[in-house]
């Protein structure tokens, strides 16, 4: 049990959760067929605004988690309402040159800190380690330390976020908003001309991934003690962006399975740690040129389906 | 005060225009945005830091020099990122995912060769004179950068308008169809184009790297997304466009700089992005029909 439960595998399996929930937040708008860049950016807000809340005002963290996330859904509608008439590479573009303005601010208000970025931040560990220990628990239960046990309390809080996403994303599918969302991805045209409000559905789509992202980065500042405006700068874009280029944007398992492999590699491969960023590089080219939709699109789910279903009958 | 200020911002201007030059040069032809720009641009800097440093050869040799690895590097980046894509119908936004992944896969490869230190042209690459022109004090690092890009972007215009390959340049710029109906090679003139405007990054990279005098593997982020900015801001794929709003950014960095908000200097070209993008998403001389296409 302590082998498999150290503390090293723990924080890969939870850096590898929040990296799903990112990919989840970049699927939302591409559901719509529009490419954000911002993702990153708004991720800061949720992590600024959390970080500020619970260090500077003493907000509790499950408040001030979801307030991140609302505020940086709310600066979504706002800059969303006039960029969204933005079609492909406008938006693209835009969103990009809105997660620089957000780094730029936060580099330079006093309430962030400046470069030198906020630190202090309770983790989510401690404070269910505190919870623990005032229950009595502190030499922790069956075995293992309260340490662990903390931190599994906190892996299980985030697959539960994950798996609410998930579940979220699948019935919305196939609700008159995923509906709405996929006709816009299809033809943007031909859905306004069958009387969907267009402009409403994208913005919902980019609020609700900002809203994601934001949650994101709450977690991500309560998870590691310390934020700076260098975590989300444009690599952290180019980052969440692989994820749903690998994965595939398709279905929400895609970029899912892309966060996955994307985390679980270079803690596999070690020793190309350094090369890192360099592959991804050249796997986004190679990618595009490949196969554009991604490792797992609708088509491969029916081929699996089929034979496996083959398999069955048999 | 404000002439000085305005002849520094006129420096920095003109290397953006060089910069945006490049992206709008790929963007009239292919209608997509070279998002590694910037990176071939820094790459092109550290070629010609090299070539002084080095090999001792003077700064218009090493201009040239980088010119001709940023061709290069766009020949590669056209053939291995963007040729592939042509051949089948894929989403607009594949280009540019793909051109992402160049410039991050050079950006890490030129942190691995050249390491994360700034490193500084040698003292003697151009000599330090300063002449007195009224109440403006101007370099001579500053008259070869005005030079040297105002000299290239009127051999660029002159080159499209006059000469037969700039003339195929434009014809496939209106259509890739048509030109190709019309017997012109396509392939070999996108190439050509993509070679040109990386050439024209290279040089933009040593001119920046003498006037700020630091050349860094992530100087290519910055100026490719400033580039990016003139883009939008003078219209996709519209020469006049990329030259001007080159200028004027440059000078309202300058100015920003020289009038309180120093560390805000980055959000400038951002700021101007988004603003143009609200009021006149198609540029400030973008026409409203279609987006790129002419020059």
């Amino acid at each position: 049990m302590d082998i498999i439960l150290n503390q090293y595998y723990l924080q890969i399996a939870i850096f590898v959760l929040l990296n799903a929930i990112l990919g989840v937040s970049i699927y939302m708008t591409l559901s719509t067929g529009q490419l954000s860049l911002g993702n990153a950016g708004f991720m800061s807000i949720g992590a600024y605004t959390c970080a500020i809340l619970t260090v500077k005002a003493g907000f509790p963290v499950y408040l001030a988690i979801p307030i991140g996330g609302i505020a940086a859904s709310f600066i979504s509608i706002i800059i969303g309402f006039p960029a969204l008439r933005l079609t492909g590479i406008y938006l693209a573009i835009a969103t990009l040159g809105f997660g620089e303005v957000v780094r730029v601010v936060i580099l330079n208000l006093k309430i962030t800190n400046g470069a030198l970025g906020i630190s202090g931040i309770p983790t989510l560990a401690a404070k269910i380690g505190k919870v623990f220990s005032s229950l009595g628990l502190s030499n922790g239960i069956g075995g293992l330390s309260a340490q662990q046990v903390s931190n599994l309390m906190v892996l299980v809080v985030l697959i539960l976020v994950l798996a609410f996403l998930v579940f979220f994303c699948t019935r919305m599918n196939r609700s008159r908003v995923g509906r709405a969302f996929a006709a816009i991805k299809a033809d943007e045209a031909a859905a306004e001309a069958m009387g969907i409000n267009t402009t409403f559905y994208k913005l919902l789509a980019f609020a609700l991934g900002a809203l994601i992202a934001g949650i994101a980065g709450g977690l991500s500042a309560h998870l590691t003690f310390f934020i700076g405006p260098k975590d989300f700068a444009y690599n952290r874009t180019v980052e969440i962006l692989t994820f749903a280029v690998l994965g595939g944007s398709d279905l929400i398992i895609g970029p899912i399975v892309g966060a996955l492999l994307l985390t679980l590699l270079p803690e596999l491969l070690r020793s190309a740690s350094e090369y890192r960023l360099m592959i991804y590089g050249a796997l986004m080219v190679a990618m595009m040129a490949f196969r554009p939709q991604g490792l797992i699109s609708e088509e491969t789910v029916r081929f699996w389906k089929g034979k496996l279903g083959r398999r069955v009958k048999q | 005060m404000f002439w000085q200020q305005l002849v520094n911002g006129l420096t920095l201007g003109s290397t953006y225009s060089l910069v945006a030059l490049g992206y709008t040069l790929i963007m009239g032809v292919l209608n997509i945005i070279n998002m590694a720009h910037g990176e071939i641009f820094m790459f092109g800097a550290f070629v010609g830091l090299f070539l002084v440093t080095y090999l001792k050869v003077n700064i218009f040799v090493a201009m040239a020099g980088a010119m001709v690895a940023g061709a290069l590097l766009g020949t590669l980046m056209e053939i291995v990122a963007l040729r592939p894509l042509r051949r089948r119908a894929v989403s607009e936004l594949a280009p540019l995912i793909s051109t992402i992944g160049v410039s991050i896969f050079l950006e890490n490869l030129a942190l691995k060769i050249f390491g994360p230190q700034s490193q500084a042209f040698p003292s003697g690459a151009l000599s330090g004179a300063e002449m007195q022109l009224g109440p403006v004090r101007i370099s001579l690092v500053q008259i070869v950068i005005l030079g040297i890009s105002f000299g290239l972007m009127f051999i660029l215009r002159f080159w499209l308008s006059k000469t037969r390959v700039g003339k195929a340049i434009r014809t496939t710029a209106e259509s890739i169809e048509t030109a190709n109906l019309l017997g012109i090679n396509t392939n070999k003139i996108i190439l050509l184009t993509v070679a040109l405007a990386s050439g024209l990054g290279g040089i933009a990279g040593v001119l920046v790297g003498l006037s700020i005098n630091a050349v860094e593997p992530t100087m290519g982020l910055s100026m490719g997304l400033k580039g990016l900015a003139v883009l939008i801001f003078g219209g996709m794929g519209n020469i006049t466009g990329a030259m001007l709003g080159g200028l004027i950014l440059g000078i309202a960095e300058v100015f920003t700089v020289a009038y309180g908000a120093s560390s805000y200097r980055d959000a400038v070209a951002f700021g101007i992005i988004i603003l143009i993008l609200f009021i006149r998403p198609q540029g400030i001389f973008g026409s409203s029909t279609r987006q790129g296409g002419r020059f």
